[in-house]
């Protein structure tokens, strides 16, 4: 996937093009099924344990749960309707988000990645390779790579 | 944090605190980012830009603390805005967190 400068620049029109070839276009949906990934008590108001049981952690868990909610229901009008997004066009595929898009999608992909990461125990991704993946880790894995690798070439946009 | 750039480091932007009034509000709530090795150099940095509507240079500033040191003071603010910038922040899957200042 790969940015295509020289879009509108206007702040409230902004939108983001991306050549995106068949395959990336499949697995970038496929990995999106995936969502949410993160568990909602993944998130903590304060280190102080004091506060594990508190109101406004229990707000934030709240909270939590009705972006991801809200997220969701977007998704579903992607797969619903994956042309409103994916469009043929002289030279190949392309993806085209709203600025409101760009942004929903590039935290739907970190919740892939972090709660893919948070599922395979928190590994320390600058060591060696784990050794021998089971068939559920190695999901994890490659939904945690890939979603990275979707990451970075939406974020080539705002660089 | 995985690496993904080199940022340029631009000296500190950040305007120094002015002294406290009786009429201020408690500005007395850290708000901190702390580092993970699975969060992107660069969206953190895009994440600290549309949240605090910061320059990139400051944005990247606070990244590298972030990356380097362990964790980063975002903003000192009162009880409510400190909790709004938290949401935001977990929101983008950061790991942030509001601190009573000592």
């Amino acid at each position: 996937m790969k940015f295509l400068p020289g879009q509108k620049t206007d702040a409230a029109e902004r939108s983001f093009m991306f050549q995106i070839d068949a395959r990336e276009e499949g697995l970038l949906l496929v990995i999106l099924r995936l969502y949410p990934v993160l568990e909602n008590g993944y998130h903590r108001l304060s280190k102080d344990p004091q506060n594990a049981g508190s109101a406004e952690q229990r707000l934030l868990e709240e909270s939590m749960a009705q972006q991801r909610a809200a997220h969701r229901r977007k998704l579903d009008e992607l797969f619903l309707a994956p042309q409103r997004f994916f469009k043929q066009a002289a030279g190949g595929r392309r993806l085209i988000l709203s600025g409101e898009q760009f942004e929903w999608l590039l935290q739907v992909l970190n919740d892939i990645r972090v709660g893919s990461w948070v599922r395979l125990g928190c590994p320390d991704l600058e060591a060696s390779a784990p050794s021998a993946p089971t068939r559920a880790s190695a999901r994890y894995l490659e939904a945690m790579h890939l979603s990275g690798h979707f990451q970075m070439a939406l974020l080539e946009a705002v660089k | 944090m995985p690496e993904t750039s080199t940022p340029t480091i631009l000296p500190d932007t950040e305007q120094e605190q002015k002294p406290k009034s009786k009429d201020q509000p408690d500005r007395g709530y850290l708000v901190i980012c702390w580092n993970d090795p699975v969060n992107l150099m660069d969206y953190v940095t895009h994440v600290f830009q549309a949240v605090f509507g910061w320059p990139k240079a400051r944005a990247e500033k606070h990244m590298l603390q972030v990356h380097q040191n362990g964790k980063s003071l975002l903003v000192r603010e009162t009880f409510e805005k400190a909790e709004h910038y938290v949401h935001q922040l977990q929101g983008y899957g950061l790991t942030a967190t509001m601190e009573k200042e000592e």
